[in-house]
């Protein structure tokens, strides 16, 4: 391989009003071993108080161009408050993409203001937009927004940084997240986001506590599972960095992170201009994880494991696997075949159970058996069930390796393995195409990796 | 393509012709038609689409400009439809389909007088040459400036560039002395503007013809004839599926009942033409019960021998990159040792991943780790791959099935089974095949047998007892009927069907406005 596929993954951390980068210290420091944080200022907070353009449109320009400028090709988003609707903005751009950006592989939102309208009461936002009235935050106002985002005193430390950090903070900036930014309503334009996803609650946070994150941004992430941490308030990065981090590490080995990563510098070329934003999308949605405890939709369980054993031994991947009939299930429950069917068997969902309800006793059996029973199958040899003749079995299961074998060439990371990288044949805007087409040539920005011959 | 500025007609207006389907039989004969003045409807039961939103993600692509509604497929060797060979969309097929544009021979059209076998054409060879060359002048196909088997033919276009599989064509062809030389390909090699189509962009060499051209190099009814159409006043409704056809008592065509988003309407017409493919047109004509007294609605289907064999090479082909069927030849149209009727063509290949990987299950019963290893050196592969004659069988045939689709029609099934002569061309042709891709220095070979094209269903002929349309494309039962698309071949032709099926749009419309009386 031209770049190791183990290289590390970046965790982007987008902050709360009035807060800043630095307010991720604690987690950073606690997830090291397996991320990278990488926490942003946005424009306006922190050391990037200075930036004028605040609105959500320029802060999620500001994270794209910081996650491009990093040169991370997979990547994970956290979003704390008002920084958690900004990062579904950029996880939505991200998998439609739209934003010359590719590798992200899952959100962790934190106490996140949603992608609809923040619910904020009237009187309160009236209260901290007053406070901004004639420039940035005294003390007093932030004392008084510190301890009403609390659940319990923070640590001494973490209480300077947060109290500096709203002082710090442009009152444009502020202003704009009250006036405008919080009441913008995203949800057409974030639509659903079909991947990993992770939602913390503080379980003594107001507006936003953990009923809110179910129905506000459960709805957008249909994946997520959603955790409140007790005794916590708003401001969960710096009252417990640790339980943050260690959810987060959780999250990471277990869901976002399993799955074939894409090497690095094919994920540069889908990324680049000379992929087309809708092929980067389709390949982003993709290059996602699957879900580990996902209920099947159109099998059932006993049906999709049986589907897994079988795909083990037609598709064998090595390493970091794709569940390719987890995939296939969801075609089947999509009704999404390809355009026809043998006539001696009946329509495929049917025709996938009755096979696979017949050969369910394969989960049980060994490498050999089943491939002993898999040649069986191919050669329409396999005689032993009525629920379908010989012939059916052999038709039936021509179709089921069609189908997991193009599950598993779809993934992007599959093309990088087998040298493929027509996706990138041309962009929106400069239509390029091939200019080199001989044997053993390649053009410059063809990242291929090395097979031996 | 842009429909914004088009004329539109009411539903209950009686338009002079609907025309069912836009693909390569209906887009021709609807700008011919639009041209002379008519007031013409096309009804496509496919999107319309934007060239610039094509993806070379072949999912995506098969979803986006390919029939995936399902058909039945049965007989001995079953033929595979969806991105195979079916498109749907404003176009048709031509959205897809590989541009790959050889002419008939004179052969092709005199099959029954010659070998006695298949059937002849009720058409002179140069008459539809003429119309052919009016394709090609008009839509615009790239060839050499000399072809080695028709020596007098010229093409506008400077020949399309050749890639790796292609330098391997022509190594092992010329080693065997096999003639073999550029492929007429139905795609500009330079940029060219249409007075009615907009600018079409000089092919980039991009490879994914089959997902779906881009840059409008690609003849594509979309950017060449029917934006034509629509500038004469022509209509297109995307998303209509016709499902219903209604007569008055003498049996004649007054209007077509068809299904746009979930709502019927009723396009009154005074004549009708079903260009909806082999497989459609057929089909809307069992489930209405029009237009066959002769029984021959249906039969005689073919399906062109499509055998491809593929060497592993010492080098990095990758013929995923530039135009995938760049080289021909043509010296087995009538091999000199054959023993059977016909013959084939052989192409250069390049294919796609998911492409291959279908063919290597469905064709050589690859699983396992065999299967993972084939694609792992899927980069080294390059490919021949033939287009071969087929012969109407009556056991091959379409009907309706007892299964009823979405729109309330009974979805098909299509019975088909290589006989004799079809396996003899392709034990020939791998014996060809091999030989070339050995001789260009194939480590190793393997064969993936399959079939491709819908041919026939609807055939036309002299004999109203054994054709379903006369030789100028007019049902021989319903006068105001007339029928321009693949399902009217009567023989498969070694040649490629969709120039031809241009040609014959053009010769169909013409032969309809010498009997037209407005």
């Amino acid at each position: 391989m031209s770049s190791s596929p183990s290289s590390r993954t970046t965790a982007f951390a987008l902050h709360a009003l009035g807060s800043s980068a630095r307010a991720f210290d604690g987690v950073a420091e606690a997830v090291a071993d397996v991320l990278d944080v990488h926490a942003i200022d946005l424009p306006g907070f922190g050391d990037a108080a200075g930036m004028t353009g605040t609105s959500i449109p320029e802060s999620v320009r500001h994270v794209e161009r910081a996650i491009r400028r990093s040169g991370a090709t997979r990547w994970i988003l956290i979003g704390h408050s008002m920084g958690g609707k900004i990062a579904s903005v950029v996880a939505a751009r991200a998998l439609a993409g739209e934003s010359e950006l590719f590798g992200l592989a899952g959100v962790v939102l934190l106490a996140a203001s949603p992608p609809s309208p923040e619910p904020m009461e009237e009187e309160r936002r009236r209260d901290m937009l007053s406070w901004a009235a004639d420039g940035r935050l005294d003390a007093d106002a932030a004392r008084t927004f510190v301890d009403a985002n609390v659940g319990a005193r923070l640590h001494p430390d973490a209480d300077a940084l947060a109290l500096d950090d709203v002082q710090r903070t442009s009152a444009a900036a502020w202003t704009a997240w009250l006036e405008d930014g919080s009441r913008e309503d995203l949800t057409d334009a974030v639509g659903t986001l079909d991947l990993p996803a992770l939602i913390l609650a503080g379980g003594e946070d107001g507006d936003l506590g953990e009923d809110a994150q179910r129905r506000l941004n459960g709805s957008v992430y249909p994946r997520a599972s959603v955790e409140a941490l007790g005794g916590t308030g708003h401001l969960l990065p710096l009252e417990r960095p640790l339980d943050v981090a260690h959810a987060v590490r959780d999250f990471w080995e277990s869901t976002a992170g399993i799955g074939p990563a894409v090497p690095a510098d094919v994920a540069a070329v889908i990324a680049s201009p000379r992929t087309s934003a809708r092929t980067r999308g389709l390949l982003a949605r993709r290059a996602v994880a699957d879900d580990p405890h996902a209920t099947p939709a159109a099998l059932t369980d006993v049906q999709l494991a049986t589907l897994r054993v079988l795909a083990d031994r037609i598709v064998p991947q090595d390493g970091a696997g794709i569940d390719i009939a987890l995939r296939v299930d969801a075609q089947l429950a999509a009704g999404g075949g390809d355009g026809w069917r043998n006539a001696d068997l009946p329509p495929d969902r049917e025709a996938y159970a009755t096979a696979l309800d017949a050969l369910a006793p394969l989960r049980t059996h060994s490498p050999r058996e089943i491939d002993a029973v898999i040649t069986r199958l191919a050669a329409g040899e396999y005689d032993e069930h009525d629920a379908l003749s010989a012939a059916q079995f052999a038709a039936w299961f021509e179709d089921a390796r069609v189908d997991l074998v193009r599950q598993w060439l779809a993934h992007p990371a599959t093309m990088a393995r087998i040298g493929f990288d027509g996706f990138a044949n041309g962009g929106d805007d400069v239509f390029t195409g091939f200019a080199i087409l001989g044997a053993d040539e390649r053009e410059d920005w063809e990242m291929l990796p090395v097979i031996a011959r | 393509m842009n429909l914004t500025d088009m004329r539109t007609f009411a539903d209950d207006e009686i338009v002079d012709a609907v025309v069912v389907g836009t693909g390569a039989g209906g887009a021709p004969l609807l700008a011919a038609l639009a041209a002379r003045g008519l007031r013409v409807v096309a009804l496509e039961a496919g999107d319309n689409t934007d060239p610039h939103d094509h993806t070379p993600d072949e999912i995506a692509a098969a979803d986006d400009i390919n029939w995936m509604d399902e058909r039945l497929s049965g007989g001995e060797t079953p033929t595979a439809f969806g991105p195979n060979n079916s498109g749907r969309g404003v176009g048709g097929s031509t959205l897809h389909w590989g541009a790959f544009a050889p002419r008939p021979s004179a052969h092709d059209l005199r099959l029954r007088s010659e070998s006695g076998l298949g059937e002849d054409w009720p058409i002179d060879h140069d008459e539809l040459v003429a119309y052919i060359e009016r394709v090609e002048r008009f839509a615009g196909v790239s060839g050499p400036s000399h072809y080695p088997w028709d020596p007098d033919r010229r093409y506008l276009f400077p020949p399309v560039a050749r890639n790796a599989s292609s330098d391997m064509m022509m190594r092992g062809c010329e080693a065997l002395g096999i003639r073999a030389t550029d492929a007429p390909a139905a795609l500009v090699t330079r940029d060219h503007d249409h007075d009615h189509g907009g600018h079409r962009s000089a092919c980039a060499n991009c490879g994914t013809c089959h997902q779906g051209c881009r840059n409008g190099s690609k003849v594509s009814m979309d950017t060449t004839y029917l934006p034509q159409a629509v500038a004469h006043g022509a209509e297109i409704r995307a998303g209509s599926m016709v499902h219903g056809i209604e007569r008055d008592a003498s049996g004649a065509v007054t209007a077509v009942v068809y299904r746009r988003d979930g709502v019927d309407h009723r396009q009154r017409c005074t004549n009708l033409f079903l260009c909806a493919g082999g497989i459609e047109t057929p089909r809307l004509l069992l489930h209405t019960g029009v237009g066959n007294s002769s029984g021959q609605v249906g039969r005689n289907f073919m399906a062109h021998g499509g055998v491809q064999v593929w060497g592993r090479f010492e080098q990095e082909m990758r013929g995923y990159r530039g135009y995938p069927s760049s080289i021909i030849t043509e010296d087995f149209v009538r091999p000199a040792d054959a023993d059977f009727a016909g013959g084939y063509l052989i192409q250069s290949l390049g294919v796609m991943p998911l492409t291959l990987a279908t063919t290597l299950v469905r064709g050589a019963g690859l699983w396992g780790r065999e299967l993972v290893d084939a694609m792992d050196d899927y980069r080294f592969m390059a490919g021949v791959g033939i287009n071969g004659e087929c012969l109407p069988s009556d056991g091959n045939l379409l009907e309706l099935s007892d299964e009823v689709d979405d729109d309330g029609i009974p979805k098909a099934r299509i019975s088909f089974s290589a006989g004799g002569n079809e396996d003899a061309i392709d034990r020939h042709a791998i014996r060809t095949l091999t030989s070339i891709v050995e001789a260009a220095g194939a480590t190793s070979t393997m064969v993936l047998p399959r079939t491709a094209h819908t041919l026939g269903t609807a055939r036309m002929g002299t004999d109203r007892e054994r054709a379903v349309i006369d030789p100028d494309g007019r049902s021989f039962d319903v006068p105001n009927l007339w029928i321009c698309d693949n399902s009217v071949f009567p023989s498969s032709l070694v040649a490629n069907p969709a120039l031809t099926t241009m040609a014959l749009s053009l010769r169909t419309a013409d032969r309809f406005l010498a009997s037209h009386k407005p």
